[in-house]
């Protein structure tokens, strides 16, 4: 009897065939069941997609300034909270690996707002915020500010999301930096200690540059937890008031979901799928740019 | 030999999975009809969270006492999800619910699947209880399960925006406690003395109003009062677009302008906001569905306030008279049923006198049946507040004061509830937003066919 000798490539593929398998049924169906129904009528009665529309759908969507305004805020969203995460949660890891008494409790405790779900979270916030009952505005009272409107004004209610957004993903950034921190190399700094580099030398010249491909990860990470940012956004605000804080994945799930527009919100997800990717694709090139660099 | 083997594993496999679906266990035309103490039926029921609970711990056992053999499960959806999550139930392939509740104006899109039966139809019939009085309903809550001539839904939860009121603050304040012949004029003379420091501290304390005012698909219901009380509408009978003019505006900026009488945030205030700070003293008046009645003034877990402080009337009066706006939580039973006889045998008796008196006395949920609304009131507190109803049903149906009644009512309500925001936060004026809403829905229902 012979038997057959798959060879280590034919083996490869024999152990990820389940794996890509379940992928495809995951991830593809649902991406082509979704191009499927952004090209088609989507029949209510049946709710099932049916006549094909061609790109119908897709000139609608770039003619709705409820989309092209929901596009807008998410950029604003994202300009804003990514750097500022980024920034306070390596400058928060570096307060935690100089050695202090109580820096473990307190890393503990940084754990807490990422196990908090977010809806919770938002409405936590809604509640700490209110101008009637909330603490926040308590707080401000005593020294003669406010009732300040957090979620009522346009502005603030942007504020009010970024801020929710940034207690909840910090953490996240601080349990990356913490690690690429700990994992520096201890014989660079003790050549740039005899070579006369002081604290802001070292900090610029060595380990900013080596911290380069961990800020590089956590960026894109958080980028593409960001992106898709939708559920506090809805907790706490519910895209308002207006449109100020109506992320894109908020303005195509109530497009989906209430208004039970499945052509259109298909053709949003398509786009912003689209666009996604191409911007994580940008991302990684720059980031392997800047390792390479340093 | 190992083709023999083979064969009798395949044949021994077939047997039993023939076994499995033989007509032993086959399920009757009426899906075991009300069950039997050896074979109780068990059906589900696709309800609302604000209420599913109650009715399971409550309601269902008390149901049992008649019809032991029947389990009745109720799952609560949130409210935002629920119609999504129910038209996804009608179109599928196979029934996990037996029974959908649906809110008023959800009863068309739902009605469109073809996946509801005609409680008066023929289908059903055979189940029907003798002594089932259809008669007996108020046409108005009757109305909300009706689409295109036939009787999808019943109510099970009636419900109408109206003006609750506290006579402490009103008195505090020096002001004539409202009735149905309120003006709206007359109501924002006194909204400025409702504007109040009831502790004599120097601060304000207590304010005139609060209802919705965010981003919400209910928002735009106070405005919709308004306009239909002046005569107006938000879509004429041929489904298009009837508010877009000065009329639209008024109404509009007269919930804009509640907004300076309300508490600090209240333009966050969405269902629970505006209820607890009524409940809390903090405000005269609130515009709100009125079941929420015996929670604010009679339950002392829920609320500071007792029954001789809260007053509770229609909605102040416009050109055309008061206002009011229904909306009805209605029940239908799924053709997709395995057990369409226990599903309407349940829903018959919820609906019927003894079930709608059962939840009248035990939440407070207001009737739909004349039986009830002029029968003895099941408290005490109950008599002011039916008569309130029944004269809000009349105002109701005399405005058409209800959402609009098409298969893209909840699209339309979208449209609305983002304009309202926007006129509420200032982004755009009451003009603006009405000038848009009117372009988007105008554009919405021309996409869906409708000659606009």
């Amino acid at each position: 009897m012979r038997r057959v000798r798959l060879g280590e490539p034919g083996t490869a593929w024999l152990f990820l065939t389940p794996a890509l398998v379940l992928l495809a049924g995951m991830l593809l169906y649902p991406i082509f069941y979704t191009l499927w129904v952004s090209m088609s009528d989507f029949d209510l009665a049946t709710f099932q997609p049916t006549g094909w529309v061609g790109w119908r759908n897709y000139e609608a969507v770039l003619n709705d300034p409820g989309f092209l305004e929901s596009l807008r805020v998410t950029a604003v969203y994202l300009v804003i909270a990514l750097p500022l995460q980024m920034v306070l949660g390596f400058a928060i890891a570096f307060l935690l690996n100089v050695p202090w008494r109580g820096r473990g409790v307190l890393r503990a405790l940084f754990l807490i707002p990422m196990v908090v779900a977010p809806v919770v979270a938002g409405g936590v916030w809604r509640m700490l915020l209110d101008p009637l009952w909330g603490v926040v505005n308590y707080t401000l009272g005593l020294v003669g500010i406010g009732p300040v409107e957090w979620i009522g004004d346009p502005v603030l209610a942007m504020a009010s999301v970024i801020i929710i957004d940034t207690w909840r993903w910090t953490p996240f950034v601080v349990l990356i930096a913490s690690a690429g921190i700990m994992a520096l190399p201890g014989d660079v700094y003790e050549a740039a200690k005899s070579d006369g580099a002081g604290r802001w030398a070292t900090l610029r010249h060595v380990t900013l540059p080596l911290l380069v491909p961990v800020m590089a990860a956590a960026f894109v990470v958080r980028w593409l937890g960001a992106v898709k940012m939708f559920d506090i956004a809805l907790a706490a605000t519910k895209g308002g008031p207006g449109n100020a804080t109506n992320v894109v994945n908020l303005y195509i799930y109530e497009k989906g979901f209430r208004s039970l527009e499945f052509g259109s919100a298909s053709s949003m997800a398509t786009i912003v799928l689209v666009v996604t990717m191409l911007i994580t694709f940008v991302l990684f090139r720059v980031s392997r740019r800047l390792e390479n660099r340093w | 030999m190992k083709s023999t083997r083979l064969v009798a594993a395949v044949a021994v496999l077939g047997l039993a999975v023939a076994a499995c679906g033989s007509s032993a266990e086959e399920v009757p035309a009426d899906g075991g009809g009300l069950g039997t103490a050896q074979q109780p039926v068990s059906i589900r029921v696709i309800a609302n969270d604000a209420f599913a609970k109650q009715w399971q711990d409550k309601l269902v056992p008390e149901f049992n006492k008649k019809y032991p053999n029947i389990k009745v499960t109720i799952d609560g959806i949130p409210y935002n999800d629920q119609l999504a999550k129910t038209m996804l139930e009608l179109t599928g392939t196979t029934a996990t619910y037996d029974a959908v509740l649906a809110d008023d104006p959800w009863i068309p899109q739902l009605a469109k699947t073809g996946a509801l039966y005609d409680l008066k139809g023929q289908e059903l019939a055979k189940w029907n209880d003798p002594e089932y009085d259809w008669a007996d309903f108020h046409a108005t809550p009757l109305a909300a399960g009706e689409w295109e001539g036939k009787q999808y839904a019943v109510p099970v939860r009636s419900n109408l925006l109206l003006m609750f009121y506290n006579k402490s603050l009103y008195k505090k304040a020096g002001v004539a406690e409202p009735t149905d012949e309120t003006t709206w004029e007359q109501y924002f003379a006194d909204a400025q003395k409702l504007v109040q420091d009831t502790d004599g501290d120097g601060k304000t304390d207590s304010w005139a109003v609060g209802t919705y005012f965010t981003k919400d698909p209910l928002t735009p219901t106070v405005w919709q009062t308004v306009l239909n009380s002046d005569g107006g509408k938000l879509l004429d009978d041929k489904m298009q677009v009837a508010f877009a003019g000065e009329a639209g505006v008024k109404a509009l900026q007269t919930q804009v302008d509640l907004l300076k009488y309300a508490p600090p945030g209240a333009s966050t205030y969405q269902f629970n906001e505006p209820l607890e700070a009524f409940r809390q003293g903090k405000t005269a008046t609130m515009f709100m569905w009125g079941s929420v009645f015996k929670g604010t003034a009679v339950d002392k877990e829920t609320t500071t306030l007792t029954p001789e402080e809260v007053g509770i009337t229609t909605m102040p009066a416009g050109t055309a008279g008061p206002g009011a706006h229904r909306g009805i939580w209605s029940a239908g039973i799924s053709k997709k049923s395995e057990h369409p006889a226990a599903a309407w045998t349940w829903l018959q008796w919820v609906t019927s006198k003894q079930g709608e008196q059962f939840v009248g006395k035990e939440f407070g949920t207001f009737p739909a049946r004349n039986s009830t609304l002029d029968g003895t009131p099941p408290a005490d507190w109950a008599g002011p507040v039916y008569q309130a109803l029944k004269d809000g049903y009349e105002v109701a149906s005399k405005g058409q004061m209800w959402r609009p009644r098409l298969p893209e009512s909840d699209a339309v309500q979208q449209i609305l509830a983002l304009q309202t925001s926007r006129a509420m936060s200032g982004q755009a004026t009451s003009q603006q937003a009405i000038d848009q809403a009117a372009k988007e829905i105008t554009e919405l229902l021309k996409t869906k066919g409708y000659g606009q």
